[in-house]
């Protein structure tokens, strides 16, 4: 049993990693760029604010690096780009005077900015070489962004005064060293900096006195998994710095805010579903065939065929929602009233009901219709078995045949079934905590998303997927202990 | 097990249960009542302080001699020419005005739906909630006032001189303004806070430094103070701006300025000032908008913030100015939906709100609740009769269909003109938008004092549309039912692939509408929607033919360079996506930037919507119109009716008529 047990917890790390892999994968193919970080100042949907653009870009660039965002996704080959590629992606981003070829240009340029300390090195040489004097504006720019090492909080308890002092005198004269340029439709890229070439050595000599920063010969192998979005994420998730920029909190503090509302809701909704669709299921299968058994099949389905968000709405509007100065007979928002604080327990615990009512009228109805048939559909099956057929013959009541017989058997196969109902309670609270306002992980959670909070969203998608994996656990050790045919194969 | 056993069993184990209840709840209940304590001690503070301002205030009244009543205060005669329009070298600020505050109004608490502001940092937070917060907490050196918003009048200054051609400000600051004491003031860890700190010039100064600073992340402030040169603090009320320009737009930078709390914002958290090298990095990152900290000098202090639940202002007791009529705000921030939020206001939970045009329609023009008067054709008012009330009020925005000028489909300007011609506006606002808005006709909002009244819409006329696309060279050569045209050796169909914001059902009929008018003067019409976020992006990256938009106006002075100046029209980022240059505006542009009078700017503004009208560089739909709705009257209940909502509404400007200054509630 121990055995068994140890292999479902050592079956649940893969599945865990995989979850959040292919997690971490969507939200970064749905495209975390520069440009997203740039638009997320404007305001509203739909109307936009007039208000000045910016250009100041390397003030992102703070924001990029702490979360994570400049660096590739899973595999990090930046300290393999040559000069030459380098050379040619600069060339390759002037502006021509198609629409689409500038697009597309930006967006390359773009992404040479937030490539970091790892294509100092080959910058510098394109900065250096004398014939390539058409692309020292584009290189100094995007080596002034490459180089720029933005100091953050935790870095003023890291690293030295002189140090700190150092790096923000380099970011300083980073600034102060960009070849000023244009890329225009008509020649490309075109300077009139008078100081050109003095800012050019200028800044090839600060960057050669600080190699040591951008040396990659060692690192370039390290980075190719250890400098990476994934490991980055991973790294702060397990030390549980993943920050949402958006609340400017830690993520798992706002979560541990709000986990146990939804944990506590979806554990009664699940008690809910069980203990009516297991007795309804056999009280189906006791009057098979009969009208009351067709009528209770055919109102389960036509129930489980409604949305739950759309009974939620249905019910705040009628039944949470004051008529003519009347107050609702249910509250429309919350788990508490305002003063419940204040009442004695068992007054709090009715007034959490009150509150809690309809959102687990939502939460659990559909999820009687799939139990109650299959319960259903497992007595049914029981009732046709041999031991069935001899334990009548022996004498026994109907009522024992049925409960203490058929049904115990029926129960190991609905185990099972629990872990995926705790699945279906997840997409479902995310939608019913909306309606009725519960300060929940599922209201936080489509919140994350349309903020296109990513670490909040992980960290809530960790959070989900450890809660439903110890559920799977829950059901598999039970299936066990049900079942001795397991419980002897790990004896 | 008998049945007296199981039932004894289960009693025992419930009153179990209620134990380990009662006691998780203990600690909760435990910081409740601190809090409570904590509340009451800071009302005995505020008591005090407006017990001791009252003294003050008497001693500083002259005692009456005559018994003649009292002449209404005017401007002193050096002051008669302060009417609030921009000039040189003299004080234009209007009086600061105070005749909105009735002492024997004050109390209760105004409760409004608003998110929860994830920071209050002033400089690096952009949100439009802590824009608001910091409007309720702090104010700034000038004002508009809602009747007037086209003029300044004094706030935190008490005058302001430019001279050196508009380059330079100087103000004078109002006495005796003392910045709020935080509520962490009353930790002991935070005792250094719990002091009376003046504001000062220097205040503004450092407000200016952090935008200025290169580590600060605010980029979208620092465009804004890109053409400051310096900003002085001579003595704590005297404050100067050079800039580096004449350049209209830095005269709402300066007028508008806000103080920084310095005694804070330079300070670590044990008081101690941080080193300078430090300030920029430590202020993207302050303690004090860790701990979810707000200040200012304005007429509220935040009280409490719980992260998406709730946030509480109470009136401050020694502010300077004349305050609302409130004593808290709440904002609630746990409703989040349309249709939740609609309920919660029928329930009574919040006092105003904004329905959606689907809501409108059905709550008020099809009656499903009776609450809210009926409409009455002509009577713009009919909703005030209501037990909620609502009226159409008018936003400072405009929406409309932007054409990608890059395009040869529209290179030339009848074929724009046409497509102008084939939209039938006023039917579609009245049938799909039910009404809400009023056709736009430029960049300019029909309320503006700008509007040019010279301009007349382009009318719904198909045949007029047809004309224009034969002038232009559009014909149906191959008599496939769509007009084509040579387009560099190609034959081109007048087709337009139009992309708009998914998930609204409005926009979804207006282009159905559309699509069916362009169809039978033979041009296609293919519409896709897409989320807002991949929007901007394809405004961003100019990958359109057609575009759907909006614009929220902000302020009433125009500035075309963002949408209209040609040098914006490469540039990544910017604003003017759908490519638009023109020399005439680009000088019209320059020389409204340098005109700061308001009579010579009239015309040049007036010159801008003439050209962009005949341009049709958009396709102009609509100034928005919506449904505000309000607790109206009822029985008799404390806080919950509010008064002066429709005074508001009749006595200032349409655009900023839901300014609360003369709310307050019944003292039924």
């Amino acid at each position: 049993m121990w055995s068994y047990a140890f292999r479902r917890c050592l079956w649940m790390i893969p599945t865990f990693l995989g979850i959040l892999l292919i997690n971490f994968a969507v939200l970064r193919l749905q495209g975390l760029s520069l440009t997203d970080q740039v638009s997320a100042g404007q305001q509203g949907e739909g109307d936009r604010k007039v208000t000045a653009a910016s250009a100041a870009i390397e003030t992102w660039l703070g924001r990029f690096r702490r979360t994570g965002n400049d660096l590739p996704a899973l595999v990090n080959l930046r300290g393999f780009t040559g000069s030459e590629t380098v050379r040619s992606r600069l060339a390759a981003a002037q502006r021509g005077p198609q629409v689409n070829e500038a697009k597309r240009s930006r967006a390359e340029l773009e992404d040479l900015w937030l490539q970091g300390g790892l294509l100092v090195e080959p910058l510098l040489v394109v900065l250096a070489d004398d014939a390539a004097a058409k692309l020292h504006g584009p290189a100094s720019f995007a080596l002034s962004l490459c180089a720029y090492r933005p100091l953050l909080v935790e870095d003023l308890d890291r690293l030295s005064q002189p140090e700190q002092d150092r790096l923000r005198a380099r970011n300083d004269r980073l600034r102060q060293l960009r070849i000023a340029y244009r890329n225009t439709s008509e020649h490309g890229y075109v300077s009139d900096d008078p100081q050109a070439e003095t800012k050019r050595q200028a800044l090839l000599a600060l960057l050669r006195a600080d190699a040591a920063d951008f040396e990659r010969s060692g690192r370039r192998w390290t980075a190719i998994i250890g400098e990476t979005g994934f490991t980055d994420f991973m790294g702060k998730l397990f030390t549980g710095r993943l920050y949402s920029e958006t609340r400017k909190d830690y993520a798992f503090a706002i979560i541990a805010d709000r986990w146990s509302v939804t944990a506590w809701l979806n554990v009664i909704a699940i008690l809910i579903a069980w203990g009516v669709s297991i007795p309804l299921g056999v009280w189906s299968a006791r009057r098979t065939g009969t009208l009351a058994d067709r009528a209770t099949t055919g109102a389960l389905f036509a129930a489980w065929s409604i949305p739950s968000f759309f009974v939620a709405t249905l019910l705040l509007h009628h039944l949470c929602t004051s008529q003519s100065g009347e107050p609702a007979l249910f509250p429309n928002r919350g788990l508490s009233s305002p003063g419940s604080m204040w009442l004695s327990t068992p007054a709090y615990l009715m007034d959490l009901l009150w509150h809690a009512a309809l959102p687990l009228v939502c939460l659990t109805y559909q999820s009687f219709t799939a139990l109650s048939r299959y319960m259903r559909a497992n007595v049914l099956e029981q009732l046709s078995s041999d031991y069935i057929r001899t334990a009548r013959a022996k004498g026994v009541s109907d009522d024992a045949v049925v409960w203490k017989h058929a049904t115990r058997n029926s129960l190991v196969t609905m185990i099972t079934l629990g872990a995926g109902l705790l699945a279906e309670l997840f997409g479902g609270f995310v939608f019913v905590e909306y309606v009725f306002s519960i300060p929940g992980l599922g209201t936080l959670m489509l919140e994350a998303a349309k903020q296109q909070d990513a670490p909040l969203l992980m960290a809530s998608t960790v959070v989900s997927v450890s809660l439903l994996l110890v559920g799977i656990l829950i059901a598999d050790l039970l299936y066990a202990v049900a079942d001795p045919r397991i419980k002897a194969r790990y004896a | 097990m008998s049945k007296a056993a199981l039932v004894l069993l289960s009693v025992v184990a419930l009153l179990l249960v209620v134990q380990i209840i009662d006691r998780w709840r203990e600690p909760a209940q435990l910081k409740a009542v601190m809090e409570a304590s904590e509340r009451a001690a800071s009302a005995q503070e505020r008591m005090l302080l407006e017990l001791k301002g009252m003294r003050e205030e008497l001693a500083r009244r002259p005692a009456p001699s005559t018994g003649q009543p009292q002449p209404e205060v005017t401007a002193p005669a050096s002051d008669q020419q302060r009417d609030g329009k921009p000039r040189l070298g003299a004080n234009f600020l209007k009086l600061y005005d105070r005749s909105h505050f009735h002492p024997q109004w004050v109390g209760g608490t105004l409760r409004s739906f608003n998110s929860s502001p994830k920071g209050f940092n002033p400089i690096v937070e952009n949100s439009a909630d802590a824009s608001s917060a910091s409007g309720l907490v702090n104010d700034s050196l000038c004002t508009n006032h809602p009747a007037t918003p086209h003029l300044w009048s004094e706030s935190l200054a008490e005058s302001v001189v430019i001279s050196d051609d508009w380059k330079t400000y100087t103000f004078r600051l109002r006495e005796g303004v003392m910045w709020q004491r935080p509520v962490i003031a009353r930790q002991p860890e935070f005792a250094w806070l719990d002091r009376d700190v003046p504001l000062s010039a220097a205040d503004f100064v450092a407000y200016l430094d952090m935008i200025k600073h290169p580590e600060v992340e605010c980029p979208a402030l620092k465009s804004y103070f890109d053409d400051l040169e310096k900003a002085e603090a001579p003595d704590p009320r005297t404050l100067v701006l050079h800039w580096k320009k004449k350049v209209f737009t830095s005269m709402a930078s300066s007028l508008g300025l806000e103080p920084l709390p310095r005694h804070v914002y330079l300070s670590n958290r044990d008081g101690s000032p941080i080193p300078v090298a430090q300030i920029g990095t430590t202020f993207n990152k302050h303690w004090f908008d860790d701990l979810g900290g707000l200040i200012g000098v304005g007429a509220y202090i935040l009280e409490l913030n719980e992260n998406d639940r709730l946030v509480r202002f109470r009136r401050n007791p020694s502010y300077w100015g004349a305050p609302l009529h409130f004593e808290t705000f709440e904002w609630d921030a746990e409703v989040r939906l349309p249709d939740p939020q609609l309920v919660a206001f029928k329930n009574g939970q919040v006092h105003s709100h904004g329905l959606s045009p689907t809501q409108y329609k059905s709550q008020i023009l099809d009656g499903a609740e009776p609450r809210f008067a009926k409409p009455v054709p002509g009577d713009a008012k009919a909703g005030r009769a209501g037990e909620l009330g609502w009226e159409l009020v008018r936003s400072h925005a405009y929406q409309y269909i932007g054409w990608n000028l890059r395009k040869p489909l529209f290179a030339d300007k009848r074929t724009r003109q046409a497509l102008a011609y084939a939209f039938p506006k006023q039917r579609i606002i009245d049938e799909v938008w039910f009404g809400l808005g009023r056709p736009q006709i430029g960049p300019i909002h029909l309320d503006s004092p700008y509007f040019n009244t010279q301009l007349k819409d382009f009318d719904f006329a198909p045949a007029r549309a047809t004309a224009l696309l034969a002038e232009a060279g559009w014909r149906d050569s191959d008599a496939d039912g769509w007009l084509d045209r040579e387009i560099d050796g190609k034959r081109v169909t007048l087709r337009i692939q139009l992309k708009y914001v998914a998930n609204r059902p409005e926009w979804d009929a207006t282009l159905a509408v559309y699509r069916d008018e362009l169809k039978s003067i033979g041009v296609d019409l293919a519409v896709t929607s897409y989320e807002w976020k991949e929007l901007l992006r394809i405004y961003e990256e100019k990958d359109f033919d057609a575009a759907v938009g909006g614009w929220q106006l902000g302020s009433l002075e125009p500035d075309f360079w963002q949408l209209w100046h040609s040098s914006t029209a490469d540039e990544p980022r910017s604003s003017n996506h759908v490519g638009f240059k023109n020399a005439r505006i680009d000088e019209l542009c320059v020389t409204l930037r340098e005109t700061f009078e308001t009579d010579l700017r009239k015309p040049i503004i007036e010159e801008v919507q003439a050209i962009i009208f005949a341009e049709q560089p958009y396709l102009f739909f609509r100034s928005p119109t919506s449904a505000f709705v309000w607790q109206n009257r009822g029985p008799p209940a404390t806080g919950r009716w509010l008064r002066g909502v429709t005074d508001g509404l009749d006595a200032y400007h349409p655009l900023f008529n839901r300014a609360n200054l003369l709310w307050h509630f019944a003292n039924e």
